[in-house]
């Protein structure tokens, strides 16, 4: 497939290079992503897909959580597979559910962790977590347990510890999947303390209102790349069309 | 739901890690050396009473934690009975009570990080060894965290089972349990990974 090519740098935001040349990745004999090129400077880039598109190993790889399987991947011009220091610095991610992202039993201790693998001392690392909940509002949450929180207050933790990190990218995995109508929109609210570039991973176009570019996977390739309206109306029309189809019956092989 | 943290704040969580482990380690050893069941009988009530201090949130937390023990406390009674030293039995389950109340009030009152603080100093030497001991302070806070959820995945599947079954859950859903808990640990390691994983920021 011949690269695609796009351009929007903002002024203000140094934009994130995404460089992905063939990015081939399988889950045994089932191909999950097929050949991917991309070419983009990325400030705010939607990404959508039916289920079982390749959109979760797409997010992975570009976090650096995986190495693709064959092709290369770059941001900013670093392999973040393997220089996962950098990686910390470039590039955050959101996952769909917080009970697979928090790994502290404290709201204090999981928005410092990051902090101190960015390289800080523990009493730093503290402060800067401390600050990052006043400038949420949450200083009060200070010394809850993860386990007491609702399930919108993880998503909320999951986000305050990746902005503490400033990363300049954050790439959102369907964060708002399954959650009630005022947390998602409260949930987008808060989003907005986040200043830096978006990649953000959904099958639901109402998420991507303001966003500047799209992308549609299909079957782990792009069906189309470009301005946002454009590529979501298209998606929107293709997927009201196979609503009325019945591909749900059609097994894999 | 069990969890080994405190609904409460207390004073002991203003005292140092270091010093409360050590406290424990002394008052365990001390325990060893009581033989006269009335002694013990006065640790373990002296216990139960630093569970009531901080009110009674923190008693009925840290009643369900000690809840689970009643099996160990039930074959040692059971085994003692049966040999007729039901003087030692008593001894042995008491001081098996107290030890363990006494450990989990100091996780209840003792922050993670400091806890982690704590062992990191203690394998300094296995680190001049060029050991990585950052897998074990991440286990631990690992398996405080996750205890509850996985107990919430457990209580998920059985209710799953009742749900389309007249029969209760047996040994045959241990294998979804184990499955689902490798599926998380998966998500886990991707967390981890995606916050810089085990290497210690030092390095």
């Amino acid at each position: 497939m011949k690269d695609v090519r796009l351009d929007q740098t903002d002024a203000h935001r140094p934009a994130s290079r995404v460089a992905l040349c063939s990015v081939g990745f399988a889950h045994e004999d089932r191909v999950v992503l097929d050949g991917l090129s991309l070419d983009l400077a990325v400030t705010r880039l939607g990404v959508v897909g039916r289920n079982g598109s390749g959109k979760t190993t797409l997010a992975r790889v570009l976090a650096g959580l995986v190495a693709p399987a064959t092709g290369s991947y770059r941001l900013n011009g670093i392999d973040l597979a393997r220089d996962r220091k950098a990686a910390l610095g470039e590039v955050g991610i959101l996952f769909q559910n917080p009970d697979h992202q928090i790994i502290f039993p404290t709201v204090l201790e999981e928005i410092a962790f990051g902090l101190t693998q960015q390289g800080r001392r523990k009493p730093q690392a503290e402060d800067m977590a401390r600050a990052t909940l006043a400038r949420f509002g949450k200083a009060h949450w200070e010394a809850a347990y993860i386990n007491t929180l609702s399930h919108g207050q993880k998503h909320l933790v999951c986000l305050m510890a990746i902005v503490a990190m400033a990363p300049r990218l954050l790439i959102l995995d369907e964060p708002f999947a399954g959650l009630d109508i005022p947390t998602r929109a409260q949930l987008r609210r808060y989003l907005a303390h986040y200043t830096g570039n978006m990649i953000h991973i959904t099958h639901d176009p109402a998420d991507l209102a303001g966003y500047d570019q799209a992308l549609w996977l299909d079957r782990g390739r792009v069906r189309e790349i470009g301005e946002s309206a454009g590529v979501i109306a298209a998606y929107v029309a293709e997927m009201t069309r196979l609503g009325e189809a019945d591909d749900i019956a059609d097994l894999p092989g | 739901m069990i969890s080994l943290t405190s609904p409460v704040r207390t004073r002991a969580h203003d005292w140092p890690a270091g010093a409360k482990l050590a406290g424990l380690c002394l008052a365990t050893l001390g325990l060893f050396f009581l033989a006269d069941p009335l002694a013990h009988l006065a640790a373990l009530l002296a216990v139960l009473g630093l569970y009531a201090l901080p009110g009674r949130r923190f008693l009925r937390a840290g009643w369900r934690s000690l809840r689970m023990l009643w099996p160990f406390v039930l074959v040692v009674g059971l085994y003692h009975l049966i040999d007729a030293s039901p003087v030692q039995g008593a001894v042995i389950a008491m001081r098996l009570v107290t030890a363990v109340a006494l450990a989990t009030l100091v996780t209840m009152t003792t922050r993670l990080t400091e806890m982690i603080a704590v062992v990191h100093w203690l394998t300094a030497p296995l680190r001049r060894l060029r050991l990585n001991t950052r897998a074990l302070e991440i286990a631990m806070a690992l398996v405080i965290r996750l205890t509850p959820v996985l107990l919430d995945k457990g209580a998920a599947l059985a209710e799953s089972w009742r749900a389309r079954s007249p029969r209760r859950p047996n040994w045959r859903i241990v294998l979804p349990f184990t499955l689902l808990a490798l599926d998380d640990a998966d998500h886990i390691s991707d967390a981890l990974r995606a916050r810089g994983g085990l290497h210690s920021p030092e390095d």
